[in-house]
């Protein structure tokens, strides 16, 4: 049988609907069968993007026989495929990690790993979709996986971090829904290729009125400031594999679809202004916020909202070298990110109270999770020869051409603060008096392995960023060609009014 | 002071809409002719009946045009029932004395509800059987079963429902969804292709398998609507 | 006369659609019982889908279902209403009711943990 794009949604589905037969079987089953199901995706994966990047040309799946516009379709080009692809791979390494987590008991296990293959499903989905209502119904799909996966644990306060994330997450999709309510009238078809198209006959109020709802809408998603209230929350009560899938996947999702809306629905001129000034706000705001934390994980959660808000300035800066420093920068993120979460979990798992102060020394008593958690630090900063340092380097590189010179000022001093507020955490780890009383959880054999794997790539990165930025460069120059994207969807169509 | 603020926020808020709304004429034609096919809707009114032999053209859209947007929904109430599930998990301790919240009702309640109930359940199926050919399908007769297994459960404290049928009738109904998408993969070119001959129009064997994925969905959604309800009503309290 | 009876009916349906959207907002904002902010959600949700099924009314129009009668109707030139808005309500609904059921879930888990359901007495984490 032929892989096709739709493998990514049809084999988890099936499997998630076969689980609970499964698990009459064997429990172990259970935890194995989504593994098997994401390792497989990886496969997928592997194939399509080779089979893209040798005809050029992207993957389009029409669904139902109907071609577009009449149908849904899938498309992965080199943008999405390798977004895709970053997410599986992210996806199976999770898995690895969270195979025995200890506070996940046979008992919750079924719901648990159904809930994250869904998760992991409906992220990929927002990002293959090439329909704006399909992007709806898969961004309610990862929201709802979401809400239930971070109340999951009872002892903490999962379920009011959970019910903020549920209320200030329906806002999101209220406003997606009236988004596409309006914009359905205006152009009479859901299919994003066409909206595109058609997108000149719309009168510019209801332009600036409906881009203004799926900002609002998509950036709760993005995190964009002010709009990012439920993230710290959400990341810090979640468990800890959890918190990573929400780092690599579900808010790459949610910036994904702001760009795609930007960039290939929309042509307003003020929107990358847009983004650049949010960018700045977010990140300024979020670092500044991180430099205040005392809990651990709250701090990674704010460093990540700054993040996220130096790849919104990225995009906004629009020329092809900021796209390709904004796309190595979101991969950077999944995968140091990823390894901060992992190695951070334990270390708080660890310290019962939660607080970095308290945790002086667990550097002697679990050398390899400060290790990792060390490294991982240091490459998120941008020091070389670590993976960061490239990402950073490029953005700045570009904002310098693109003249934006406050914007390379503004970026230098937020590094500084990150260097504080991390090297804060490294000196307590390895420096102090460890207290003796404390009983060591060691991280499972699943943990080490997960997260050797990323230390690896952000070593390899570092030294050979070539490995990555052929793939890089591609999803790039994809992303910025609207009318290829309109081309491959829709062949008849006339594009002299892009 | 909060109070202000949020009315002025409803005001902002309502004013927007209002002006967006004011272009967008109520009842106006934005299909234009039909026969043109300019928009999805004027292609999807034109072709149903001869291309996929289906009286009901929302169904059409539902199972077939937009069905992999159907896929994701029933998996986000798949998903609701797991997330509900993991949210309300209690480990039972042993001796605490829990009361279960349901009281009985009345007399009346009781014995009408009896009666009914079949009523209810046929209206349903014969909601979904038609789905093709009359307003409903799927999803509306669900409910309206889901309705009925409410009913019983309000009007008898101690009335249950297998949670083991319950799983299973969801879990087939789920495979045969996705499985018949994934055999349009395998037997044709696409994922949900109409692999079924489409028979005649307004004939109940008709839409080749626009039917038999609305039955599938009709089952589904009233076991998990019903094991939804199952989950809440019976929750313990300790007192 | 046909203009301001147009006008009328759309401040009336437009307007009872955004009302239930400002309706759900006052409640969500406003409100402290967690249960009371969970039916504003629910009604936000009803107002923009009555919005949808509106925006999809053809003046004249009938029910877009080719039955015997709806064939005789388009056969003599009569137009049938937008499908797309319908089936997409139909999908919007179904999700809807998904996320008020997750939410009312977390509620009764507030209410186990700290018995009490008004949010202003349940502020362990910062809001």
């Amino acid at each position: 049988m032929v892989v096709s794009p739709v493998h990514y949604i049809a084999v988890p589905l099936m499997a998630a609907f076969l689980i609970p037969l499964f698990a009459k079987i064997s429990k172990e089953l259970v935890r194995i069968v989504p593994g098997l199901v994401i390792g497989y995706l990886s496969v997928v994966s592997v194939i399509l993007m080779t089979q893209v990047v040798n005809t050029g040309q992207p993957i389009v799946e029409v669904i139902a026989g109907w071609n577009p516009p009449w149908g849904i379709n899938l498309v992965f080009s080199a943008f999405t495929g390798f977004l895709a692809t970053l997410m599986t791979f992210m996806a199976f390494l999770i898995w690895i990690y969270s195979y025995r987590f200890k506070k996940v008991d046979d008992a919750v296990a079924q719901k648990y790993f159904i809930l994250f293959m869904m998760l992991v499903t409906g992220s990929i989905g927002i990002v293959l979709t090439g329909d704006i209502f399909n992007l709806f119904v898969f961004m309610e799909i990862t929201a709802i996986a979401a809400y239930s996966l971070t109340a999951f644990y009872r002892d903490r306060d999962g379920a009011e971090a959970g019910f903020k994330y549920l209320l200030i997450g329906s806002f999101a999709s209220a406003l997606m829904l009236l988004a596409i309510v309006l914009l359905y009238t205006q152009v009479g078809t859901l299919n994003m290729a066409e909206i595109a198209l058609r997108m000149h006959t719309v009168p510019q109020a209801m332009k600036i009125t409906i881009f203004t709802l799926f900002a609002v809408g998509l950036g709760i998603e993005a995190e964009m400031f002010p709009l990012n209230g439920w993230a710290p929350d959400a990341y810090s009560q979640s468990p800890g594999p959890i918190g990573v899938t929400f780092a690599a996947l579900v808010v790459k999702a949610g910036v994904y679809s702001l760009i795609r809306v930007i960039f290939t629905l929309f042509d307003i001129h003020g929107a990358y202004e847009f983004l650049i000034i949010m960018g700045i706000i977010t990140m300024v705001i979020a670092e500044i916020s991180a430099l205040k934390q005392t809990d651990l994980k709250r701090m990674l959660a704010y460093s990540s909202i700054g993040q996220m808000g130096f790849v919104l300035i990225a995009f906004g800066i629009g020329t092809n070298e900021a796209v390709f420093g904004a796309l190595f920068l979101m991969f950077n993120h999944a995968v140091i990110k990823g390894l901060l979460f992992m190695s951070g979990s334990y270390l708080v798992y660890n310290t019962p109270s939660k607080e970095i102060k308290d945790m002086a020394g667990i550097g002697k008593k679990l050398p390899m999770v400060s290790l990792f958690f060390a490294l991982g630090a240091l490459a998120i900063v941008g020091l070389p020869p670590f993976s960061g340092f490239w990402s950073k380097l490029y953005i700045l590189m570009a904002a310098a051409d693109a003249s934006f010179y406050y914007l390379m000022g503004t970026i230098l001093i937020v590094s500084i603060i990150e260097i504080v507020y991390y090297f804060r955490v490294m000196g307590r780890l390895y420096f102090g008096k460890p207290q003796n009383d404390v009983v060591l959880q060691k991280p499972t054999f699943g943990g080490i392995l997960s997260m050797s794997v990323l230390a690896v790539v952000i070593i390899a990165v570092g030294f050979h960023p070539d490995l990555v930025s052929g793939f890089i460069q591609s999803a790039a120059d994809t992303l910025l060609d609207k009318a290829g994207y309109i081309h491959s969807i829709l062949p008849n169509a006339d594009l002299t009014n892009l | 002071m909060k109070k202000l603020l949020v009315i002025l926020l409803l005001a902002v808020v309502a004013y927007s809409l209002g002006t967006a709304l004011m272009s967008v004429k109520f009842g106006e034609n934005r299909l234009g002719n039909v026969q043109d096919e300019g928009t999805v809707s004027a292609f999807y009114l034109n072709n149903t009946p001869e291309k996929l032999s289906v009286a009901n053209v929302v169904t059409a859209i539902v199972v077939n045009y937009r069905g992999f947007d159907t896929l994701g929904e029933v998996s986000v109430l798949f998903l609701a029932a797991m997330g509900l599930g993991s949210i309300l998990y209690h480990r039972h301790k042993e001796g605490e004395e829990e009361e279960a919240i349901l009281k009985p009702s009345s007399q009346l309640i009781q014995a009408g509800s009896k009666l009914i109930f079949p009523a209810i359940l046929v209206l349903g199926a014969y909601v979904f059987i038609h789905g093709h050919l009359t307003p409903g399908g799927g999803f509306q007769g669900g409910a309206i079963i889901a309705t009925g297994f409410l009913l019983m459960m309000m009007a008898y404290k101690d009335y249950k429902v297998s949670h083991k049928v319950l799983t299973w009738v969801e879990s087939i109904a789920g495979v045969t969804f996705a499985g018949i998408g994934m055999w349009g993969l395998i037997v044709s070119q696409s994922f949900l292709e109409n692999t079924l001959p489409i028979g005649a129009l307004n004939n109940l064997f008709s839409g080749g398998i626009i039917p038999i994925i609305y039955i599938a969905v009709g089952f589904k959604v009233a076991a998990e609507l019903t094991g939804v309800l199952d989950t809440l009503l019976n929750i313990k309290d300790k007192h | 006369m046909d203009l301001d009876n147009n006008l009328l009916m759309s401040i009336g349906v437009y307007g009872s659609a955004i009302g239930l959207i400002l309706i759900g907002l006052y409640a969500v904002l406003i409100k402290k019982h967690l249960t009371k902010i969970v039916i504003g959600l629910s009604i936000i949700d009803a107002g923009i889908h009555l919005l949808f099924i509106a925006i999809g009314y053809i003046s004249g129009g009938t029910a877009p279902i080719f039955s015997p009668a709806g064939e005789k109707i388009v056969a003599n030139g009569g137009i049938m209403v937008d499908p797309v808005p319908q089936a997409l309500v139909l999908t919007a609904i179904v999700i809807g009711f998904a996320v008020t059921a997750v939410a009312l879930s977390l509620v009764i888990r507030l209410y186990r943990h700290h018995h009490t359901a008004r949010i202003d007495q349940i502020k362990s984490l910062k809001w």
